[in-house]
């Protein structure tokens, strides 16, 4: 049995819809999961495609609710921002940056591929420290709601095969699987970096507990 | 659960945790053990411990953190206490226990490095546990202790040598592991022997040291007189494990794990061994130009992603300033754009210059030769010498061969290699080159050339080929030579003396080395090679022979003459034929497709000669090579696009043509290649049309001819026009068979609304000609010459109206145009006209609304077209009411020509077919016939249902009460001839009945009599009936009518002796006047008189008999001959 539960990021750019989504369902089920985003800001779909509601990172989905409330409740009811909203806040307070957090993983889940190259490129980034590898993999998902319920359920399928996998690549077998099956449906990447590795072609090197807050 | 165990096993995990974990853990145990909290730490450990023990294992490794936490972090002076107990667990059943030991261990050594001392042994047991993952765990925790181990060995004076000795023997052993079959194992051993290289080599000022790495030991640290550690053997063990990983790198079938991990390692060594740059660049370049054609898509991009970041990463160092040019062609490769890149090049580059010359005095030596060499070469070429030391070898190798190739790409050289390599191309397009090929965007300038000529070194290296690399391998034996000799005096720094020799070798080969090896093969002074290696020494040898040098291995080109035209002809001749002439060998080994393009590839550049020649071929097994055939269509045209806008379509239309005219000419084919050819052909020129038309008129292959072109029509809009017209203008073919299907191909595109207008339109066009006083010369092919102005003749009529009438049925509308026609066309034109428009007018049938417009309008001059249509119409068929009522309508108001009446005669009144009787029998007696037909019935020979207006006994009346001031006598008598000519309609009752009724007219009809002797001629039966028709004439007082008075005399003749009693009932005046006209009647009535009863002679008035025996004597005069011919009698009767 492993040394302790799998531990899931999953990553999207504004961890709003579709990390958040995948961040419900594998809470629900169990699973020791944190969700990020990639992104410099955190976007929300405005009143026009050219103008989005901006906000930083350490706004909370409570503030922003109310600020989309205030602004026009009607619009942002229907297109279900609000409700979005109101799932993400009671699983946590705000949304979280990648790149500004130093946890470490045994999978990291990113939503799309821009999102993958920008944690691929944060983690080369960072120092080398416990050489402990840790497995990025793309599901690409379109950035709407039914999308990113069905990018969650293909999340949560992936983590649920590979239990042990991840931390124990000799058994990963499980993560091959679900790979064959995702060729069909859903595009999807992997890269490995500088750790070491599994047989499934999936990992990425990860140094957690970097002392300090770094750039 | 959330807040129980994660959170905390998390940080411990990561083992690094520094005052955070503790804070975190003092938390846990605030709730978890309040009762603990009094106890000392100790006390703590041993409780733990012992519950470890007994505990299953999932317990057993929270309590073993927990104990890890308190020793560790919390009291690390328990550690040494507690150590052995916890060692202890290494032998644990479970995998995560033993696991859990190896992070202790490497947990309690990093907090006191002289641990190692004694763990290390146990970490060398582990390394060699039968799970994988405790390998693997081992492995990593290896990685970061090993300099831990060289730390200790330097600083702790009673270190003792077996320990270093066991750690140097694991390092081999982790090394070894690079082959492991595991693949997890690979990648951790690859992430070993990173780190093993960087301690292994020195720091140097420009190497990009990670700040928590800062007081990592490196060999720069190691002091050169430690008892047992030996700087050089360290220095070897590093290059040794550098080069293990580079070897490891080009394994073909490395998975894309490993490779990823490689790649991130090596641009680690770059960043922070800056020394190894050179190495690590040429492996980017090789792995780049030699994916592994084992990956999959996915990995393949993954590969690609890695490789870009890695070298972004590597281009950012400063020390990169050297290998910029290679690094940016392949971030361009790989996708990056040339302003990315240049953002990401660090502009410094004069300071690192002097670094590099600060950093290893010994450059100087390898600058200086170099930069007087540059002057007596054109070509610079300045990136090549000055690498760090041991990159020397493998760089020159690739540089070498590099610059030996440049001058060889030549075009001609470039594309034969091409055609050669087409061969091995694999049959699927490896993921690899699908995802890495882009475009060469800037084919044939020098860089592309270059780069081209390095890529192809850096592959002729690898394959231990090439010039370069031989003069490198005689350069590394000397090195050793050098080294042998040299070694014991310059032992205290072999690096150094390694360099020296390698730069001063370097222009000692080019001296003598180069020469030799390119001549070798072709003078064959092999024995040459061998001495390569003899040691020279650089002083002695001046740069002058290195430049000689440099230009005699240009000689080999010069040497090289090329082909005169007429050679590379032949040549070139030869080698298509070879290529044509192998098609059965290709084909067996399934390589047909590769053939194919090869040849339409090759043909296409070249001109005519061989194109007709593989034209020629692909004629002879059309079929079998049709393939072939396409190929070089395709291959034609795609020259020719590629050449707008000037391009010229020769080229593509002789072949096309050459392939059309050959099926044309072929008589056996008959699987429609041809239309497949045409079909597919990207554009039909105007000569494949003539060959297309010629196809069309040839009788046995009309109909797949015009399939073709109707295919051609239907889906090549763009032209369809042109297609059109060619098939319409066989529409008028002189074969009938071509013609009939043209038409029949027309009419059914007809119904296609954008075609009907061009149609229409050519048909008309075609039909006026008929208003011209000559045929155009149109008609008789172009051949004829149009000068002779021939006449008219029904083929030619027939010609121009072939199509238009085709079309007549299917649009009504048409048929004004002909009418307009016909009214200017000359009687000739009329008359043919006249002849063909049968067929479809009577497909338009007598409903079409156009046809009633026509005969309501009726032009003037078609008059006979109209009644032709009718006759035509009505032929078969009663007229319906609408057209009777149209006729009707232009007799009476327009055209009062009672021939119009005929073909709707039977859908007349009956009063006026009466009224126009007159003047139908006026007619020519053979129309008069038709109009009795049709009123009788009779010609109609399948007895359709037309209902006369009039019963044949009514029109036998109306006849006879003809207005004799309307009609002469003449033309009533032949009409009631007709009528008698047919006997099955006029049945003795049917005359019977005619009889009986005119009887009772009043006045009689002139013709009576005439009327009654026909009917008794014709049915001699009827002489009783006649007999009492007789009789009852007298009471009418019928000698007061004349003729009918002549008639009932020649009537009475003829009847004798029946007449007799009627003769008697005359009065006597009137038997008077029989018998002047008759003397002869008066002998034979008397006798018959005589032979009555006396009782039957009582009752013959006195008169009469005063009348019959008034000249009894009188001798009786001779019968006149005319009263035995009742047709001569009636002659004279009647005029």
């Amino acid at each position: 049995m492993p040394a302790h539960p799998l531990r899931v990021a999953v990553v999207c750019s504004s961890n709003q819809n579709r990390s958040m989504e995948a961040h419900n369902i594998l809470s629900k089920r169990g699973f020791d999961v944190r969700s990020f985003g990639t992104g410099t800001h955190v976007k929300l779909p405005g009143p026009a495609p050219d103008k989005p509601n901006i906000y930083d990172f350490k706004t909370t989905y409570e503030q922003m609710y109310n600020d989309l409330v205030r602004k026009d409740k009607e619009l942002y009811t229907q297109n279900g921002i609000l409700h979005m909203l109101d799932r993400n806040k009671r699983i946590k307070t705000q949304p979280e940056r990648f790149q500004s957090c130093k946890e470490q993983f045994d999978l990291v889940i990113t939503c799309e591929e821009r999102v993958y190259d920008q944690v691929l490129e944060d983690l080369n980034s960072r120092e080398q420290e416990t050489f402990q590898p840790v497995h990025v993999i793309n599901v690409d998902i379109q950035d709407n709601h039914e999308e990113a319920t069905l990018g969650a359920f293909l999340i949560c399928e992936l983590c649920q095969c590979a239990p042990c996998g991840v931390r124990d690549p000799v058994r990963g077998l499980g993560l091959v699987q679900l790979r064959r099956r995702l060729r069909g449906g859903q595009r999807e990447q992997a890269g490995a970096g500088p750790g070491a590795g599994s047989p499934d072609g999936l990992l990425h090197q990860l140094d957690p507990a970097v002392a300090g807050p770094s750039a | 659960m959330h807040e129980k165990r994660p959170k905390l096993f998390l940080m411990m995990a990561s083992g690094v945790g520094e005052q955070a974990h503790g804070s975190v853990a003092s938390q846990f145990y605030s709730n978890e053990e309040e009762t603990a909290f009094d106890m000392t730490t100790s006390e703590k450990v041993v409780e733990l411990l012992n519950q470890a023990a007994l505990i299953s294992t999932e317990e057993k490794l929270i309590v073993l953190k927990q104990v890890q936490e308190l020793i560790i972090n919390k009291d690390p002076s328990l550690l040494d206490n507690f150590l052995d107990e916890i060692i202890a667990f290494q032998t644990d059943k479970s995998i995560e226990v033993r696991k859990f030991v190896i992070g202790f261990i490497e947990e309690a050594c990093k907090r006191d490095n002289e641990l190692l001392l004694r763990l290390i042994a146990n970490l060398n047991m582990l390394m060699r546990d039968e799970s994988v993952n405790v390998v693997k765990k081992a492995i990593l925790t290896l990685t970061q202790l090993y300099k831990v181990a060289l730390q200790v060995s330097l600083s702790v004076s009673d270190m003792q040598e077996a320990c270093w000795d066991m750690m140097t023997q694991i390092k081999e052993d982790v090394l070894a592991l690079l082959d492991s079959d595991n693949d997890g194992v690979r990648t951790h051993a690859i992430k070993f022997t990173e780190s093993l290289i960087i301690t292994l080599s020195p720091r140097t000022p420009d190497s990009d040291t990670p700040k928590k790495q800062e007081g990592d030991i490196s060999l720069d640290k190691i002091p050169k007189d430690h008892t047992y550690i030996r700087y050089d053997t360290l220095c070897e063990e590093g290059k040794s494990a550098l080069e293990q990983l580079l070897k490891f790198m080009v394994h073909p079938a490395i998975s894309s794990i490993n490779l990823t991990t490689a790649l991130g390692s090596l641009a680690t060594l770059a960043r922070q061994r800056p020394m190894f740059m050179s190495e690590v660049v040429q492996a980017y370049e090789t792995l780049h130009a030699n994916l592994p054609p084992t990956l999959a898509k996915s990995q393949v991009s993954s590969v690609r992603k890695n490789l870009k970041l890695h070298l972004v990463s590597v281009l950012k160092h400063p020390s990169s300033v050297d290998f910029q040019g290679q690094i940016s062609t392949l971030l361009l490769d790989l996708g990056m754009s040339q302003s990315e890149i240049t953002r990401c090049t660090p502009a410094t580059v004069q300071p690192r210059k002097r670094l590099h010359h600060e950093s290893n005095a010994l450059f100087v030596l390898a600058d200086a030769p170099l930069a007087e060499d540059d002057e007596d070469k054109e070509e610079p070429a300045p990136v090549v010498t000055p690498k760090p030391s041991s990159s020397v070898g493998t760089q020159s190798a690739i540089d070498l061969t590099a610059e030996f190739l440049l001058p060889l790409l030549t075009p001609d050289n470039v594309a034969n290699l091409v055609l050669i390599s087409m061969v091995y191309l694999p049959e699927v397009m490896p993921a690899s080159f699908q995802a890495t090929y882009t475009p060469v965007e800037s084919a044939g300038t020098d860089a592309q050339i270059k780069h081209l000529a390095r890529l192809m070194a850096t592959q002729m290296t690898g394959a231990g080929l090439g010039p370069g690399l031989e003069l490198c391998k005689a350069r590394d034996e000397e090195v050793k030579e050098e080294d042998g000799g040299a070694g014991e005096s310059s032992s205290k720094d072999p690096l150094i003396i390694r360099k020296l020799s390698a730069v001063s070798l370097g222009q000692a080969i080019s001296v003598v080395g180069a020469p030799a090896a390119y001549k070798s093969p072709i003078t064959e002074e092999a024995p040459q090679i061998k001495k390569l290696p003899e040691p020279i020494l650089p002083t002695s040898q001046p740069k002058a022979p290195g430049a000689s040098g440099r230009k005699k291995v240009f000689k080999l080109a010069d040497v090289v003459q090329p082909f005169s035209e007429a050679q590379i002809e032949k040549l070139s001749n030869m080698a298509i034929k070879r290529i044509l002439l192998s098609e059965k060998v290709i084909a067996q080994s399934g390589m047909s497709h590769v053939r194919v393009k090869l040849l339409a590839r090759l043909v296409t550049q070249f001109e005519g000669g061989k194109k007709n020649d593989l034209l020629q071929f692909i004629l002879e097994d059309m079929r079998g090579r049709s393939e072939l055939a396409f190929s070089l269509l395709y291959h034609e045209y795609n020259e020719y696009l590629s050449q707008q806008p000037s391009g010229s379509l020769d080229s593509y239309e002789h072949c096309l043509y050459t392939l059309l005219s050959g099926l044309q000419e072929k008589p056996e084919q008959r699987d429609g290649l041809f239309t497949k050819l045409v079909l597919e052909a990207p554009v039909i020129t105007d000569s494949a049309l003539e060959v297309i038309q010629r196809y069309c008129e040839d009788e046995s292959r009309v109909y797949l001819g015009m399939s073709t072109l109707k295919e051609l029509i239907l889906k090549r809009p763009s032209r369809q026009y042109q297609y059109l017209n060619v098939l319409l203008n066989l529409s008028s073919h002189e074969k009938e068979k071509v013609r009939s299907t043209a038409l029949s191909f027309i009419k059914r595109m007809y119904e296609k609304e954008h075609l009907k207008d061009c149609i229409e339109k050519f048909a008309l066009t075609y039909m006026q000609f008929l208003v011209h006083p000559n045929p155009p010369s149109l008609l008789f092919g172009a051949g004829e010459d149009t000068e002779v102005a021939s006449p008219w003749t029904e083929e030619t009529v027939r010609q121009c109206l072939y199509l238009y009438l085709s079309l007549l049925p299917l649009n009504h509308r048409l048929v004004h145009e002909l009418a307009a026609v016909y009214t200017e066309a000359i009687a000739d034109i009329k008359r043919s006209v006249l002849r063909v428009i049968e067929q479809p007018i009577r497909g338009m049938g007598m409903s079409s609304p156009d046809l009633l417009l026509l005969v309501e309008n009726c032009p003037k001059g078609a008059e006979t077209l109209v009644t032709r249509c009718l006759h035509i119409l009505t032929d078969k068929v009663p007229p319906s009411p609408e057209l009777v009522e149209r006729v009707r309508d232009l007799y009476h108001k327009r055209v009062p020509d009672v021939r119009f009446l005929i073909p709707v005669i039977n859908g007349l009144e009956k009063n006026e077919v009466i009224q126009a009787l007159p003047k139908l029998i006026k007619l020519n007696p053979i129309v008069v016939k038709e109009v009795f037909n049709r009123l009788l019935g009779t010609q109609h020979s399948e007895g359709s249902s037309s209902m006369s207006p009039l019963t044949p006994g009514e029109l036998l009346i109306a006849l006879h009460n003809i207005d004799s001031s309307k009609c002469d006598m003449k033309s009533i008598i032949k009409a009631t001839n007709l009528c008698f000519g047919e006997k099955n309609v006029y049945t003795s009752e049917v005359l019977a009945v005619v009889m009986q009724q005119l009887m009772e007219q009043t006045p009689l009809p002139i013709l009576l009599m005439r009327t009654v002797i026909q009917s008794l001629t014709m049915y001699p039966r009827l002489a009783g009936f006649v007999m009492n028709i007789l009789a009852r004439l007298i009471l009418k007082q019928v000698w007061k009518y004349p003729k009918v008075w002549e008639g009932f005399v020649k009537c009475c003749q003829r009847t004798k002796p029946q007449s007799y009693n009627v003769l008697l009932q005359l009065p006597p005046p009137q038997l008077a006047s029989v018998f002047e006209r008759c003397p002869e009647m008066r002998e034979p009535l008397l006798q018959h008189v005589h032979s009555f009863t006396p009782h039957q002679q009582a009752h013959i008035p006195a008169s009469i008999m005063a009348v019959l025996e008034a000249n009894s004597r009188k001798p009786e005069p001779e019968p006149q001959p005319e009263l035995h011919h009742p047709e001569i009698i009636e002659e004279r009767e009647v005029f």
